[in-house]
């Protein structure tokens, strides 16, 4: 479903949130903390630390719909991915090697981007990190403006 | 629940805001939300104009998740909401239309509001800093109040308007460290404001102009209300992002007054009597100089200033009337004319615009005040004038309001002075201005 520009700008070092929600349909808040698209499987292998956001780690049940938003902070370019969790298991070393990265890299990008160490201790974790396996069903531009929200269809996403 | 007022920091728009709400199918919506802003201790208002999923998934189910970030330690906290009511009109709407004006110059009315949500807050909590970098640097946040006390009782002082505009900006730097700050009054004829005071920048520019609405200055004046940035380089780029989604190719930066690269702003209006009398406004290269706190305490010296400024202008007036046979006898001792070089003055009577050597020198009533002091000069050798005469004369078209002509007098003065040309006006004594020429004018009117 994801085309190949796509898959790069989500591995790209991008701010990565993601929702999930209670039984009752009240939204919770996350921050993905690095991604991996399996070009193989069409399936995305999804950072989050379970100790900074239990509550949206712990609704990230397998079989339950999940929203990811990917977003570039120089420009604001983004776009939404949603889906349905297929699995949710601690990462393993691969996982928290691509998390630690992540992390580095945002430290690096945002502190060129004037925002200081101090701003992202509060937003950057890789503790504690579970990866979520996820199907991906529809793809959302999501740049603030008039356009976003549009629906992208395969073709456009590719 | 954290109460709301501890997170003041978070509700600037400095750091982006993220928004997640649920749709019909129990499928999540998460996306970055533009500002949320403090309406009390237990309502946040949200201004998002563009996400219409977020608005089914709210119209559906009324639940929303926010998280907000402080913008000066990082910290996160997520609020659980459910929708309220919207809003079109009253002071949270005004509050928040004229936050997005200043965003909207030249946006083409793309980010008008069109109404605010208001959202009663459930539950507030914090997020944990998982993975502290940095200790957080405690934060310290001098006392105010004494200083605004200080300030004031300097500026109730003052005997004349010009020293009032002086202390006040100095105060500002020297108490409270905004240094680079400056006032700005009504010019009363284009729907505009004028620079007649300033501190802490390269130029004074006395003269420089602010259409009415434009930027945080001319929107402050336009709304009456106060205006305030923490960080204006995250705004910039957020609109960059509209623009470039909205097809708007014109990439022409929001104007911002004199600092290169200003992070902070605030423009307080100055109203006395319910009426606008200025702005005053300060930036600084820095982030969140302008918190909350100081905004309130900007309030109290913005109206302090304002009623003085009013107040002195008048006195002013008043003061002078004992002075008003000794600078008429002046002006019947006729002086020779100096002889010397020529100094050609061209004016301009469509909008008062005046020239010395082929120089703009500034226009509305300022050029024609000294339009009209050159004309007597040339005829009559007068040197001397009064604000009372001059308030009498209907050639000069003067606004109705004292206190104008009494700032349009200081601009022009310190406009005269900034030049250092070869027409000068000086303060005689109270209340009386003398021109000083260093050569004979020559007038030419130019209709157009």
């Amino acid at each position: 479903m994801l085309g190949p520009q796509l898959a790069e700008f989500i591995e790209s070092p991008v701010m990565i949130l993601f929702a999930t929600r209670d039984e009752a349909g009240r939204p919770m808040i996350g921050r993905g903390s690095g991604v991996r698209f399996d070009r193989q499987s069409g399936y995305l292998h999804f950072l989050a630390s379970h100790c900074q956001w239990p509550k949206a780690v712990g609704e990230a049940l397998a079989g339950r719909p999940i929203a990811t938003t990917f977003v570039r902070a120089a420009d604001y370019k983004a776009f939404q991915i949603k889906g349905r969790v297929l699995e949710a298991e601690p990462a393993d070393a691969a996982g928290l090697a691509l998390g630690q990265a992540y992390v580095a890299e945002q430290l690096a990008q945002m502190l060129a981007l004037g925002v200081t160490r101090m701003q992202l201790s509060s937003t950057l974790s890789d503790r504690e990190l579970v990866c979520l396996t996820i199907e991906p069903q529809a793809i959302f531009e999501q740049t603030p403006g008039p356009g976003a929200g549009r629906r992208l269809t395969p073709e456009a996403a590719a | 629940m954290i109460p709301l007022d501890r997170l003041r920091d978070s509700f600037e728009g400095v750091i982006p805001s993220v928004i997640a709400t649920t749709d019909a199918d129990g499928m999540p919506n998460i996306s970055y939300l533009s500002h949320v802003h403090f309406v009390d201790e237990t309502h946040v208002a949200l201004s998002n104009q563009f996400f219409s999923k977020t608005a089914t998934n709210v119209a559906r189910n009324g639940l929303a998740t926010v998280m907000v970030v402080d913008g000066y330690s990082g910290q996160q906290h997520v609020l659980d909401l459910v929708f309220e009511r919207s809003e079109t009109e009253g002071e949270t709407f005004e509050r928040v239309a004229i936050y997005l004006a200043i965003l909207e110059s030249r946006m083409s009315g793309i980010m008008k509001l069109r109404a605010v949500d208001i959202y009663r807050v459930e539950d507030c909590q914090a997020v944990p800093a998982a993975n502290p970098l940095v200790e957080p640097e405690p934060l310290f946040l001098p006392d105010l109040m004494g200083k605004v006390a200080r300030l004031t009782a300097r500026m109730s002082n003052c005997s004349d308007p010009e020293t009032l505009l002086d202390v006040t900006l100095e105060g500002l730097g020297v108490l409270f460290g905004y240094r680079h700050s400056m006032v700005l009054v009504p010019d009363g004829e284009r729907d505009g404001l004028t620079t007649i005071a300033s501190c802490g920048y390269d130029q004074f520019g006395f003269g420089a102009e602010v259409p009415l609405g434009r930027g945080i200055i001319g929107a402050a004046a336009e709304r009456r209300r106060n205006l305030r940035i923490t960080d204006l380089s995250r705004g910039q780029r957020y609109i960059q992002a509209v623009r470039t989604m909205a097809g708007i190719e014109d990439a022409i930066p929001i104007p911002l007054p004199a600092l290169d690269k200003p992070l902070s702003q605030i423009a307080l209006p100055l109203v006395a009597r319910g009426r606008l009398v200025g702005v005053l406004f300060s930036e600084s290269a820095e982030r969140f100089t302008f918190r909350h706190r100081d905004e309130e305490a900007l309030t109290v010296v913005a109206a302090h200033l304002a009623t003085a400024l009013s107040f002195l202008s008048e006195e002013r007036e008043r003061a002078e009337t004992g002075w008003r046979e000794k600078a008429e006898a002046s002006a019947d001792m006729a002086v020779e004319l100096p002889t010397g070089r020529r100094i050609a003055v061209r004016f301009y009577p469509r909008d008062g615009s005046l020239f010395v050597d082929d120089d703009y020198l500034i226009r509305g009533v300022p050029g024609r005040l000294l339009l009209h002091f050159l004309e007597d000069y040339a005829r009559t050798g007068k040197r001397d004038f009064l604000n009372r005469e001059i308030r009498r004369d209907r050639r000069l078209q003067l606004p109705d309001f004292k206190d104008n002509l009494e700032t349009r007098l200081i601009l022009l003065r310190r406009r005269l002075e900034e030049k250092a040309g070869p027409i000068m006006l000086e303060h005689a004594d109270r209340g009386r201005l003398r021109l000083t020429l260093a050569g004979r004018p020559e007038i030419e009117l130019v209709e157009d």
